[in-house]
């Protein structure tokens, strides 16, 4: 195993000849403080779980000492004064915060091109477009710049660019990781997780950053993570596939077949003895899920941002915001007009909860649900798409937030040189069983 | 369009408030239009009170940070603009 101190050497020096062609980290420690810390950790006699792991942070997240800018002008200055729950339990496990990354602009994109710092940019294409929010987060991983990482997921925020990138991201069930220290976009469906390049790494960062948090009420205790039972064995999962088809979903179908011809040879190689292609019919309402994510996100996004008046730190965020963020703030101040009565929001989340029951249902016959996880492959930089069209870049990855729970995205291939991911949900607190199957695409 | 970060000027403001208007409507006569929808989830937890002094301790550090976020401060004060909270 490499120590802590080679590693962080080794991340440093693949950052300094990489970041400023993919915009990907927005700071990065100082050396030599990193190196102290380094050394300090290599000298324990009991090293933590994370011993060796260099980990980069969504500028989201609270680090004591960094700036939690969120990729905003606003925040821009903005030096976080407290650890966030999950930076506390990452440090106490001897995992070393390398610095934070770029991310749309308070995590209001699908693309990475929002930051006010600059798009981060595709490390596998320079080009393109890594996704997002959390785009510097996937980007980072799978430049090799660090370990692992953390981003937060309100609608496919982790899942759309590990999907992009190439890289494992994991989206927890609601409330299975704590989100004290967390800039909120949306309270009802914001949830932290991590990055790796593997499903085993993945599955480490999640086991040490899950758990009951007095400081997130909504937080639980779930099953304790079998890191030990994730090696590769036979298992017979009833697995249910919701593809294009099945959510009437017009995208890429070079994505479909290949996510098609994936799970016929999963199913053929680990005699699967129950797997069924859902139908239309059992998932109407799972159509309008952008339609009942946004009134959520916009509402609580527009509450959310009352707090950046400009008064106690940063600058007021409408004067200082990009086009996205107003966009959502202005949705929000909309829906929220006393004459409506709150009446989207409303009916968003009776939506939310019907949602959520069709997923209780399929549950009750299903281990895991498989999707894809973004419907088309990334568009170039700067390229002109409509306000629809980048929203639907979430339209397989939004359901799980609506109902909270578990998902991830695991590279499966790629197509025109391009990575494409596959998209695995599990039960609320599944996150074992999913993590498990996620496995048998790592052949 | 393009997504890309830009600074917004008044003519930009009132273009995003108008089509956002419009994106809301669509929204909501979409959600109008769903039918036999479950009643709002609630998320009841027991036992979620934490004792402050236990979980809290004070830091150091904290009040310098937060004022040196703070634009406007004299040495123990946040200043702000009068009547305009």
């Amino acid at each position: 195993m490499v120590n802590a101190v080679e590693r962080v050497k080794e991340c440093l020096k693949v950052i300094e000849e990489k970041n400023k062609e993919l915009n990907i980290f927005l700071e990065v420690r100082d050396e030599k403080e990193l190196i102290k810390e380094a050394e300090e950790i290599d000298s324990k006699e009991k090293k933590g779980k994370l011993y060796g792991k260099v980990i980069a942070v969504k500028p989201n997240i609270n680090v004591k000492g960094l700036c939690a800018s969120c990729s905003s002008k606003t925040l821009k200055d903005y030096c976080s004064t407290y650890d966030a729950t999950v930076i506390e339990k990452i440090k106490k496990e001897d995992g070393i915060i390398i610095g934070t990354v770029n991310c749309d602009e308070f995590a209001s994109g699908s693309s990475g091109e929002t930051s006010f710092f600059g798009p981060c940019k595709n490390p596998l294409d320079p080009k393109l477009i890594p996704g997002g929010s959390s785009s510097g987060s996937a980007a980072a991983v799978a430049a090799g710049m660090c370990d692992l990482s953390l981003g937060s997921d309100t609608g496919g925020s982790i899942r759309n660019p590990a999907s992009h990138c190439g890289v494992v991201g994991i989206k927890p069930t609601y409330g299975s990781v704590s989100r004290h220290g967390l800039i909120d976009l949306s309270m009802s469906l914001d949830q932290i997780g991590p990055f790796a390049k593997n499903v085993g790494d993945a599955a480490l960062l999640l086991d040490v950053i899950s758990g009951k948090d007095l400081k997130d009420s909504i937080s639980l205790d779930g099953e304790k993570l079998d890191l030990n039972s994730l090696n590769l064995k036979k298992k017979d999962f009833n697995v249910g596939f919701i593809d294009f088809e099945s959510l009437s979903v017009a995208g890429d179908v070079r994505i479909n077949d290949l996510l098609h011809k994936k799970l016929k040879k999963i199913v053929e190689d680990f005699d699967l003895s129950n797997f069924e292609v859902l139908s239309n019919s059992s998932l109407e309402i799972m159509k309008s899920a952008v339609q009942i994510y946004y009134p959520i996100v916009y509402t609580e996004f527009f509450s959310a941002t009352r707090k950046f008046d400009g008064r106690r730190y940063g600058e007021k965020i409408e004067d200082s915001c990009g086009p996205e963020v107003l966009r959502r703030i202005l949705g929000g101040s909309e829906i929220t007009r006393a004459e409506h009565e709150g009446r989207n929001y409303h009916l968003a989340l009776k939506a939310k909860k019907s949602v959520e029951d069709v997923f209780k249902k399929m549950f009750e016959k299903f281990d895991i649900i498989v999707l894809p996880a973004v419907p088309r492959l990334p568009h170039k930089i700067g390229e002109n798409i409509s306000v629809e069209e980048m929203y639907a870049y979430d339209v397989f990855t939004i359901p799980a937030n609506l109902a909270g729970i578990c998902s991830m995205v695991v590279p499966v291939g790629k197509i025109d040189g391009v990575p494409v991911g596959i998209q695995i949900m599990a039960d609320k607190f599944n996150e074992q069983k999913m993590l498990e199957f996620a496995r048998y695409f790592e052949g | 369009m393009s997504f890309l970060h830009k600074k917004l000027d008044e003519k930009d403001k009132e273009k995003i408030k108008e089509d956002v208007k419009e994106i809301v409507d669509t929204f909501g006569s979409v959600l109008s239009s769903l039918s036999d929808l479950a009643e709002e989830g609630s998320i009841e937890r027991k036992n979620s009170f934490r004792e402050e002094k236990k979980d809290f301790n004070n830091d150091s550090s904290f009040r310098k940070k937060m004022f040196k976020n703070s634009k406007n401060k004299n040495k123990d004060f946040i200043i702000a603009e009068k009547k305009k909270w």
